[in-house]
């Protein structure tokens, strides 16, 4: 199992970040994320980032390691974003080889909408890392109103996911046998073999999440009066978390508002 | 709970036909009959998922106590009906212990101060108050199934449905599970309906419900009554009809007389029973493939310094609990993983092994039977490519035709695979295998699922594949139907060969088995006191299985 693995997340379930309201978390994760969206300029979300990689660390809310690791989705994402906006986006010509061509706007917005990618990343790690999935789906049911019914096939799902991993390894198995051999020596499934292992393993999940459904219905799950064991505190250190959160990002963007580097979505017409 | 002539349908196929029964409040009832006679349809008609999750057409009445079920909804009658599933994994659905005995009782509206007592209590009644806390993601089949029992127990439903509870599990799990719902049974006093189609191991672990209610092929009552009854009058047809019986009512269904092994009748018969079968000296080729130092496993070794040779002309069984380390071993002789350390050595270039899972259905490619024999066949030959494979498409070749008549799946050769019975699927999936001309068949739990008549099946055919010339290795619990066939047993403990012997040799090795989780049934224990060699194993076995009833 690699670092990311679900059992191996929940050691992690300590800490000041891993105590607050898991539905203040969210919200907040969402709000984020959603002002970062009118954000264009360089400097601003590069600012962003570097706070934002501070505060987790300095939360002790994720391990190094995992914080370095789970980098890695995020950065290939905004890899891919880089490239594609520096040799498409038109504009100002920095360098040209045949059809090859780099724009300064194109090289701008790439390496903002990178910054982007790995701000909300940083974040979306953080918020992962230090939240228990039962707690979330319990405060989301007693704090965000979301049907009860609703949250536990989630967690049934989530479950679901941890069991997925052994069943394609055996599934991919069984197809490996009859499959033609690789230069190594190695059976190789190819792409159509892949399609062909990748049917059996849902038409299987489909059958067990059927199959869970009625486990859920048939455990009472619906029935009222409800109660809930372990509700989840909403306190007035979660109102403070989240006046802090915010008044950080406000922070950054009236200071980059003053220095005059603050863009946004005009950089994308060319208009900032 | 009383079912009174219930019907049910789904679509044009009838599963249950005028079925009648009462369960009267606390009894403990026993559901068998055949596979495909409707058992588990019955468990869902009692807790309402038929027909209210599942459309079937219903006719007759179920009740529980005074409530009708197709007039109540599955959520309410769950208030007292608790229902525990074949696959602890299609059943729970938290991430950890507590949280999953605690759903159950959030469900039912229980106070939260009294919660954390009931959630310890339940797990103590299935001795698994060591679980709490742990992540169900970490815990091994037998526990999970505990932890679901623990789940539904908690809720403290009148009513317990039990579908083939123990069936995913090997024998220390099957022990600990009984244990588990004996005790539950004894401390909540509940109505309990148990599936269960391995009649022999629950006799044998002394744990059969005092009433029974048999079903038969077409889904109608067969017989209904104290289970002593049941078996006495109609242990010869269940037998023929395909049943796992408890070894007694088998003895009695063949000779007619009552008291099992203690019966001196019954010793007798056993006694007499042929000591070499004619014309059955098993030849053995030399080697087709070795392993030597073997270690393997994805991230860390789970195997260790692990060295077998098997042999043309084998059947080699591989015991131990899950979680030995079977599986991995027989994936990695099976080329399909890496070793880490130590090497496998085959016969030449070609690829050597041919291999059938647990679950057939993990292997099914073909849209159609004889487009799942026909897969790969032209992979095996270099030099052709996708043009070959489209021809193959049109006409299936006449090596698919041999093996769709030499397995019995001519009448089915258009179906999909995915609609054939539990005994056709493992057919087909050994029948896509063997038609590759491999010298080496590995199979992982080949009987598992299967009645007695194809159970028996499969293991002769793992004979006759011997017989042919390959070699072949199971991994398998089953010992009842795989000691007829074995030559010789492997037994895999912590990653590590403990032992590499004749079958007979292993299997009087009691002290062994017992730490490497095996279990040996009351038949086979009783016939190794008088036969010597396995040949003579063989020969015994074979005869009682093929004896016909009275």
């Amino acid at each position: 199992m690699s670092a990311g693995s679900p059992t191996d997340l929940r050691r992690h379930l300590v800490g000041p970040l891993a105590r607050r309201n898991p539905s203040v978390k969210l919200a907040l994760l969402f709000a984020v994320s959603l002002a970062l969206l009118f954000v264009f300029d360089v400097p601003t979300l590069a600012a962003l980032y570097v706070v934002a990689v501070a505060a987790v660390l300095a939360a002790r809310a994720v391990p190094v390691r995992t914080l370095a690791l789970g980098h890695v989705p995020f950065l290939a994402f905004a890899l891919g974003l880089f490239v594609a906006n520096t040799l498409t986006r038109p504009g100002t010509v920095l360098w040209q080889v045949g059809l090859l061509r780099i724009t300064q706007e194109g090289l701008v917005i790439g390496l903002a909408l990178a910054l982007r990618t790995l701000a909300t990343g940083v974040l979306s790690i953080a918020f992962i890392v230090s939240t228990d999935p039962v707690a979330l789906m319990t405060s989301a049911h007693q704090h965000l109103r979301l049907d009860v019914r609703v949250s536990s096939a989630l967690l049934a799902g989530y479950r679901m996911l941890q069991t997925i991993g052994a069943e394609w390894q055996t599934i991919r198995a069984a197809h490996l046998v009859r499959a033609p051999i690789g230069r190594d020596g190695m059976p190789r499934l190819g792409l159509s073999g892949h399609i062909a292992a990748a049917g059996a393993l849902l038409i299987g999940s489909l059958r067990r999440g059927e199959r869970i459904a009625r486990a859920l219905e048939q455990r009472g799950l619906g029935l009222s009066p409800r109660t809930v064991w372990r509700p989840v505190a909403l306190t007035a250190r979660d109102a403070l978390f989240a006046a802090g959160v915010l008044s950080a990002l406000a922070a950054v963007l009236v200071a980059s508002a003053l220095t005059g580097s603050l863009t946004g979505p005009g950089a994308l017409f060319g208009a900032g | 709970m009383r079912v009174d002539a219930v019907s049910i349908a789904f679509g044009a196929r009838t599963v249950l036909d005028g079925v009648t029964a009462d369960f009267p409040a606390g009894s403990r009832t026993i559901v068998f009959g055949p596979s495909g006679s409707g058992k588990s349809t019955l468990l869902d008609v009692l807790s309402g998922v038929v027909p209210h999750s599942v459309t079937a057409t219903m006719r007759g009445r179920a009740a529980v106590g005074a409530i009708d079920t197709a007039e109540t909804t599955v959520v309410e009658l769950a208030r007292t009906v608790g229902a525990l599933a074949q696959d602890p994994d299609a059943q729970l659905c938290m991430v950890d212990v507590d949280a999953e005995v605690a759903f159950g009782l959030e469900n039912h509206g229980v106070a939260r101060g009294d919660m954390d007592a009931r959630i310890t209590a339940a797990l103590e009644v299935v001795d698994a108050a060591g679980l709490r806390g742990r992540g169900i993601h970490s815990l091994s089949g037998g526990q999970r199934q505990r932890v679901a029992l623990a789940a539904v127990l908690a809720s403290e439903p009148g009513v317990l449905l039990l579908d083939e509870p123990t069936s995913m599990l090997d024998a220390d799990g099957v022990i600990a599970v009984r244990a588990a719902l004996d005790a539950a049974v004894a401390a909540t006093g509940a109505t309990t309906v148990l599936v269960e189609h391995r009649l022999d191991d629950l006799a044998d672990a002394g744990a059969m419900p005092e009433r029974a209610l048999v079903l038969d092929d077409a889904g109608g009552v067969a017989a209904t009554g104290s289970t002593a009854e049941v078996l006495a009058d109609h242990a010869a047809r269940l037998r023929e009809g395909g049943c796992w019986l408890p070894l007694d009512a088998e003895l009695h269904a063949i000779t007619g007389a009552s008291g099992g092994l203690e019966a001196a009748a019954n010793r007798a018969f056993l006694d007499a029973l042929p000591h070499a079968a004619p014309g059955a000296a098993h030849i053995l080729g030399p080697v087709v493939l070795e392993a030597r130092g073997l270690s393997a496993g994805i991230a860390e070794p789970v195997l260790d310094d692990v060295t077998l040779d098997l042999h043309a002309g084998e059947v080699v069984l591989l015991l131990g609990r899950n979680g030995a380390g079977k599986s991995t071993l027989l994936r990695t002789l099976a080329g399909l993983q890496r070793p880490l350390g130590g090497a496998v050595t085959g016969d030449g270039p070609r690829r050597a092994v041919a291999m059938v899972f647990q679950n057939p259905e993990h292997q099914f490619v073909g849209r159609t039977v004889a487009g799942e024999i026909a897969h790969g066949l032209d992979a095996a030959s270099p030099g052709s490519g996708k043009r070959a494979r489209r021809r193959e498409d049109i006409v299936a070749p006449p090596r698919v035709e041999r093996a769709l008549r030499a397995h019995r799946l001519g009448h089915v050769r258009e179906s999909s695979p995915y609609r054939l019975s539990g005994g056709e699927k493992r057919r087909l999936s050994l029948a896509a295998m063997l038609v590759h001309d491999r010298p080496v068949l590995i199979a992982d739990e080949p009987t598992f699922g299967l009645d007695r008549r194809d159970a028996l099946q499969a293991a002769r055919l793992l004979r006759g594949t011997a017989d042919d010339g390959r070699a072949v290795l199971a991994a398998s619990h089953d010992l009842r139907s795989l000691a007829a066939v074995a030559d010789r047993a492997i037994v895999l403990d912590e990653g590590r060969i403990v032992r590499d012997d004749d079958l007979v040799d292993v299997l009087r090795d009691g002290a062994l088995l017992r730490r490497a989780g095996v279990r040996v049934p009351r038949l086979i224990e009783h016939l190794l006191t008088r036969r010597r060699s396995t040949a003579e194993l063989h020969a015994a076995l074979g005869a009682y299985d093929r004896m016909p009833s009275r």
